[in-house]
């Protein structure tokens, strides 16, 4: 609720003019009531499931006592193993078992049961507990049933038979079809489900990454290509404004040196800075032949505005189907003791080395979780004094730690400043000036977090605490530094610092004369040297590293040890990147399809990397909440990139010399310039939706419809916690009888006895 | 003369495909595995059911088996007679109850038999003692594992009477997220 208020408000603010105010409200408001109401349905379902799951649990406690019943007859048999598995193997089931509790029908025997099954669908004796020999003679009593069934039933149920055989043949061919299916089991066999999470996170990345390319190609990359090519009657929007400001030439002059179309291919330079890679390229044309029309600014802007949606919609929606599965598990919050022994063990591991690494994980965890309960117990004893140490310790490690990060954001700075002050140097030296923001954000990503990683051994918190610690650290660094690192470039396009240069075309002609495409640039030389990183990385340290553990055995090998393969650290990369290419994608359109051919081939070095020198990791990440971590770190990093987009669509002068944009003030004016030539009926119809009358209503209604899901939910909690106390109750109950009826029975046992004992003594006379 | 080998009958195909979440070309697979196990053994013709049961030696060197550290017992949990001898039958129900489309509910009650060592359909101390040595290969001492298992007993007890039944085990592992991923045996 505080949240959408916030949102409201904060977009009002920026909101525009008189018309797109209303609008950005409006589309605000559906949107994040959209989000919440998705959020509350999800976790009422959840709760709804976990209800119906204690249901059945409080069914079975009744049969408990008949089964201790069973017990004791089938072990006076003396086939105590066999007739107790067959006491609960022949149980059938009823027909509607939802997810989390099987409602076992004791009471029947399997006939009676397979009557009641009649009208179930015959899928039903798969998922039976049944050993082999007698689920295929039910089968066959099932079948020698079916001529009293209608021809309409039986052909019913031939057709489902065989719509279920088809659907089994298609997902054996489907299977072919998904990316990577065959080498992601590969991985999660080897090396667990935390790594395979990292994999499924990348091939995540790179889908979205095509199908956004896919949207940008079919309504700005192809109509331009199209419209360049025929040069038709095209309309461009009325130009003004001084002719200084239209210079623009960024054509490379004269004879050029070969090694200089590679350092251009790195930078984005020279025959690439006017290409259909940079926003400068993209002319302002609008097409109005007769029957079609086509306004190529307004595509171009809405595209990139879909393009954030498109992925925001994808990301919550992935999201959606793992918060399901933690709402479920955290809401009951069993304990990591019970969780670990019983679903620790991963029944598909195989080879030796393997089985080793998992055994090991186990124990590890096991490790971890004792220790935490130790420090629990350790810091509930400490006295007042140590605590106030032990917390005053803390604080200041926190300060040095965050002294480090603001050290590291001021370097960015800095450089960032001086190269874009080196921008005619040539050469290799040209190169680096031009590398140096992404060189020293990559080196400050490095550095600074193994200083708090060493910091963080003094502050003596849990480890599950300190492994939190240290990833919002990382976060938070890696955003931040891309966050200066924008804000330096924009303060000298707009000059914040002095306003003289920014007089005449309102924004730093001289230095930018088309500063578009200098920040998809920017961008460009952002990915492109990210993933030369990576490349480099791989081959002078992760290979030779293994070279040198492998073929030398000196101490110093054993205390350096094999690369582990550390999942977040490389999430937090993926992350970046693609916080970059949304960041650069309203200026450098082709980023999407350059970041889809870079972790398309980032997949496979990772994996050469991973089966040639990795170990696997000793400390693992849980999967479910890591997918949910990673979601929301990328999340993060799409509201870092909004906010830019939004930034440099309403307020920034956009380029006069270059780009579809170079006629108007803002880029967000042709959407109320195109708006006002629509027809007055879908005017006012628009009008309508964004005015207040509307959407105050809406709003109110939103959260009377999140008042009442919330209630629903906390409702359902507390009857999940009477129904946990009943089932103690019961528990408890059931002893005592027991208790009692073995009292009775040796009494009873003793009279009859003793009346015996009379009875022999009476007749021996 | 020519065509192939039968295995199986059609009618034999379609109860197994009814019974198990296989398709036709895995179930002969599956026969395929079986009969690498012991070629002098097992029959290439099945169509007249014959019942050859391999003992638990023969199936626990299978590579999919071979590490796991339960072996011994899902072969004894899957076998008619409760020693590990398996038929094909009851190869296939292994491997069918183990597979990923099988459902939650079916795999808890496997694997709560599996974790059963004495049988008396509860999870006792015991029980979870010889669990958690077997997981951990005699790595954590003797009061770590008896501290453990009093600890998984407390947690996932909700009828206090210091053992799991089945409802409490099923109840814990519906909220275990893993659970239908590393119960699961893929071949």
């Amino acid at each position: 609720m505080l949240s959408l208020l916030l949102e409201n408000i904060f977009f009002t603010w920026l909101g525009i003019t008189s018309v797109s105010g209303p609008v950005y409200q409006i589309t605000f408001i559906y949107g994040a009531s959209l989000v919440c109401w998705m959020d509350c349905i999800n976790i009422s379902a959840a709760r709804d499931r976990e209800l119906t799951g204690d249901f059945s649990v409080v069914e079975s406690t009744e049969c408990l006592m008949e089964l201790s019943e069973l017990h004791r007859q089938t072990s006076a048999t003396g086939n105590s193993y066999h007739g107790a598995s067959q006491s609960v193997r022949l149980r059938s089931k009823s027909v509607a078992s939802n997810q989390n509790g099987p409602t076992f029908n004791w009471g029947s025997s399997p006939t009676q049961g397979e009557v009641q099954n009649e009208s179930g669908p015959f899928l039903d004796l798969r998922e039976r507990p049944l050993p082999m020999h007698l689920k295929r003679a039910i089968r066959e009593v099932q079948q020698m049933r079916v001529p009293v069934v209608t021809s309409w039933q039986s052909w019913q149920r031939s057709k489902a038979k065989s719509l279920s055989r088809f659907r089994a043949e298609a997902g054996g061919i489907f299977s072919y079809i998904i990316l990577w299916r065959k080498a992601l089991h590969k991985i999660g066999g080897h090396f667990g489900g935390g790594v395979q999470s990292y994999f499924m996170f990348l091939r995540f990345l790179v889908v979205l990454n095509f199908m956004s390319f896919m949207l940008i190609a079919a309504f700005v990359l192809i109509p331009s290509i199209v419209f360049k090519s025929t040069s038709t009657t095209n309309m461009t929007i009325g130009s003004t404004g001084q002719e200084k400001c239209k210079e623009y030439n960024p054509n490379p002059q004269g004879l050029v040196l070969f090694y200089q179309y590679f350092l251009d291919l790195l930078s984005g330079t020279g025959f690439m800075e006017y290409s259909y890679l940079f926003y400068g390229y993209y002319n302002d044309t609008v097409v109005d032949n007769s029957g079609f029309h086509y306004n190529l600014p307004l595509a171009y802007l809405l595209t990139s505005v879909f393009y954030f949606a498109f992925c925001l919609i994808c990301i919550i929606a992935r999201m959606g189907s793992t918060l399901h599965v933690a709402v479920a598990t955290s809401s009951g919050a069993i304990g990591t003791y019970s969780k670990i022994m019983f679903t620790g063990w991963d029944y598909d591991c195989r080879g030796d080395q393997a089985t080793k690494l998992k055994q090991k994980s186990i124990h590890y965890q096991l490790q971890v979780e004792l220790e935490e309960q130790r420090l629990q117990t350790m810091t509930a004893s400490l006295t007042l004094g140590q605590t106030v140490g032990l917390y005053s310790l803390r604080v200041f490690l926190m300060f040095l730690s965050f002294t480090f990060i603001v050290a590291a954001f001021f370097g960015i700075f800095e450089a960032t400043t001086f190269s874009q002050g080196q921008v005619g140097a040539s050469g290799i030296l040209g190169l680096i000036w031009q590398y140096l923001p992404s060189i020293v954000i990559t080196t400050g990503n490095f550095v600074v977090p193994l200083l708090c990683d060493q910091i963080a051994r003094f502050e003596g918190y849990s480890p599950s605490t300190t492994i939190i610690l240290a990833l919002f650290r990382s976060v938070f660094l890696r955003m931040v530094s891309l966050g200066v690192l924008l804000f330096t470039l924009w303060s000298n396009i707009t000059c914040f610092k002095d306003s003289q240069p920014c007089q005449l075309c309102q924004y730093n002609q001289k230095d930018y004369p088309c500063w578009e495409t200098s920040v998809g640039q920017e961008m460009y030389k952002l990915t492109m040297f990210d993933f030369l990183i990576t490349i480099a990385m791989l081959i002078l340290v992760e290979f030779p590293r293994r070279l040198f553990v492998d073929h030398c055995s000196c101490a110093l090998t054993r205390w350096v040890g094999r690369q582990e393969f550390l999942v977040p650290a490389n999430v937090l990369g993926l992350v970046y990147g693609q916080t970059v290419v949304w960041t650069g994608a309203l200026f450098c359109p082709l980023l999407p399809v350059i970041n889809t051919l870079k972790f398309f081939l980032l997949f496979y070095c990772k994996k050469v990397t991973l089966f040639s020198n990795c170990c696997p990791p000793v400390k693992t990440f849980r999967s479910t909440t890591s997918t949910i971590f990673f979601l929301v770190v990328l999340l993060f990093g799409w509201g870092l990139a909004l906010v830019a987009m939004i930034y440099s669509l309403a307020q920034i002068h956009p380029s006069q010399s270059c780009g579809p944009f170079r006629s108007l003030s803002t880029m967000w004016e042709i959407v109320p310039s195109t708006f006002y030539t629509l027809s007055l009926l879908t005017q006012s119809f628009l009008f309508y939706m964004g005015s207040q009358a509307f959407s105050i209503p809406l709003f109110v209604f939103s959260c009377v419809v999140l008042c009442y899901v919330a209630a629903l939910a906390a409702v359902y909690g507390n009857s999940v916690n009477l129904l946990k106390a009943q089932l103690k109750l019961e528990g408890r109950d059931k002893q005592f009888l027991v208790k009692q009826i073995e009292e009775l029975s040796q009494k009873i046992g003793v009279q009859m006895r003793d009346k015996a004992d009379t009875f022999d003594s009476g007749a021996a006379h | 003369m020519g065509n192939k080998q039968t295995i199986f009958t059609d009618e034999q195909f379609e109860a197994y495909q009814d019974c198990t979440f296989f398709t036709r070309k895995e179930i002969l697979r599956l026969h395929g595995r079986f009969h690498e196990l012991a070629p002098h053994l097992v029959p290439m013709d099945y169509t007249n059911e014959p019942d050859i049961r391999l003992p638990p030696t023969l199936t626990v060197t299978m590579p999919e088996l071979k590490e796991n550290p339960f072996r011994q017992r899902i072969v004894e949990v899957f076998s008619e007679d409760g020693q590990g001898n398996l038929s094909f039958n009851d190869f296939v129900d292994m491997f069918s109850a183990l597979c990923e489309m099988a459902p939650r509910e079916l795999k808890a009650i496997y694997a709560f038999k599996i974790y059963d060592f004495n049988g008396d359909n509860f999870l006792c101390k015991e029980d979870l003692e010889k669990t958690l040595n077997r997981l951990t290969k005699g790595e954590l001492t003797p009061e770590e594992v008896s501290l453990v298992c009093s600890k998984a007993i407390e947690e996932a007890d909700l009828d206090g009477d210091s053992k799991l039944s089945f409802s409490d085990f099923e109840n814990m592992i519906s909220k275990a997220p893993d659970f239908l991923s590393t119960f699961h045996i893929r071949i």
